[in-house]
């Protein structure tokens, strides 16, 4: 009886919960929030390990991908600096075109969100390439 | 003479002639739509389940004219809510193809786009009233909490007014963007940190909170503080964005909650702290005339 409640509940409620994140509808901005938080909570997980024993890094490929989730992180973490600290969301309008397009997603803030993807882009090549080449020839 | 004057205002008949053959194309049937429509009354149903009808659209139909012709020919039971048909009262929100839309505003071509059916849901993160209306209570409430009306500590100047509040274009430029709300639900609908936690404000109350600190003539920024700057407040938004994107409006509610942290984060350092009601009527006039 108490699971139909609940079943019912769920439908009336009808929140979406972490599926709520993946949306493909919306714009660049909604991915990039999903992935922001998951490199996080991946990151607080190596952290974890990391306090153990900090000698401990998970090996070849595996520190590649470790460089792409931290990267990211990073990268994305200085759009969204500049995001909500207020520089990169533009000014309100005074004026609107009939179906004007948010200022705060298609004004400066798309250039961010286009140097905050170089970026991770570049620091993951450079943490791959001391991953894959670098690490293992020094042994 | 009445029907002699009358006569000047109608339309030439050439002129006539082609309205109304425009006015034909427009709702000439063109393409035959499938529509996928949510039925669940949280009252009666165990579960959902959806229903699917048939029309033939014209150019011109938008989806709220298409759920009115099938509520009137085949399912009269069909939950709807709406009120004005033009994108003004914002009743009609809704879920078309899994994007928040108001279902007047809405092309059902437009909508479909190359495929051939249409899905309605109500909108996501509301608790369902019935088919397609949504439950706006806990919507209204957050949006009662940051209290959206302007407060005034001089009691005397507000029960006796010595004359009009001046404000400048720029002053007025900082929140006129965000008067354009219509509390359609579509920001907190599609708020993806509203779909976890459930008492996040929300991106509407949220930049109504901005809408009103921002106003010269508003002086309860130390009021609204102690709503907005909580751990559900402002500070819960991470800027996914898509509550601007949604914004039938154009209100750009996400733009307003990063202002309103910037604006919080300069009053906490003290590089600019807040002034309001610079613009009261007495002291203007005083200066005039001293």
């Amino acid at each position: 009886m108490e699971a139909e409640s609940e079943f019912k509940e769920y439908y009336a409620k009808n929140m979406r919960g972490i599926s709520g994140w993946f949306n493909r509808a919306y714009t660049i901005e909604r991915w990039l929030y999903a992935a922001h938080r998951i490199t996080g909570i991946l990151i607080v997980l190596f952290v974890l390990a990391h306090f153990y024993s900090t000698g401990w890094h998970p090996g070849l490929w595996w520190d590649a991908l470790l460089g792409i989730i931290v990267t990211f992180h990073t990268a994305n973490g200085i759009r969204l600096i500049l995001a909500e600290l207020g520089f990169a969301v533009g000014k309100p309008l005074l004026i609107k075109k009939p179906s004007q397009r948010p200022v705060s997603i298609e004004g400066v803030q798309r250039y961010v969100v286009v140097f905050a993807l170089v970026l991770f882009v570049v620091l993951a090549a450079i943490w791959a390439y001391y991953a894959l080449i670098v690490q293992p020839m020094m042994g | 003479m009445a029907s002699e004057e009358a006569k000047e205002y109608v339309l030439p008949p050439e002129v006539l002639e082609e309205t109304v053959k425009a006015s034909e194309e427009l709702w000439k049937p063109v393409r035959k739509i499938k529509f996928r429509i949510y039925k669940y009354n949280p009252r009666k149903d165990y579960a959902p389940h959806w229903e699917e009808h048939e029309l033939e659209v014209s150019r011109g139909m938008t989806v709220l004219d298409a759920l009115l012709i099938i509520k009137g020919e085949t399912d009269h039971s069909l939950g709807i809510r709406y009120s004005c048909r033009m994108g003004l009262c914002g009743s009609c929100a809704m879920m078309i193809n899994g994007k928040q839309m108001l279902a007047c505003q809405t092309r059902v071509l437009e909508a479909a786009g190359s495929g051939d059916v249409v899905e309605l849901r109500p909108l996501d993160n509301f608790p369902v009233e019935r088919d397609l209306a949504a439950d706006f209570t806990s919507f209204f409430e957050k949006h009662r909490a940051v209290k959206p009306w302007i407060i005034r500590n001089d009691e005397v100047e507000l029960n006796n007014p010595t004359g009009p509040y001046k404000q400048t274009v720029d002053e007025y430029a900082r929140y006129y963007q965000f008067t354009d709300c219509i509390k359609c639900g579509a920001c907190l609908s599609a708020c993806p940190t509203a779909a976890t936690d459930y008492e996040y404000l929300g991106p509407q109350a949220l930049a109504q909170a901005y809408r009103y600190i921002v106003d010269t003539r508003d002086d309860g920024l130390d009021v609204r503080i102690p709503i907005v700057d909580t751990e559900h407040g402002c500070w819960r938004c991470h800027f996914a964005a898509s509550c601007s994107d949604v914004c039938p409006r154009g209100v750009d509610p996400a733009q307003g909650i990063q202002l309103l942290k910037k604006l919080l984060i300069k009053r906490k350092f003290g590089l600019k702290p807040h002034k309001p009601a610079e613009a009261l009527p007495a002291k203007v006039k005083a200066e005039k005339e001293g």
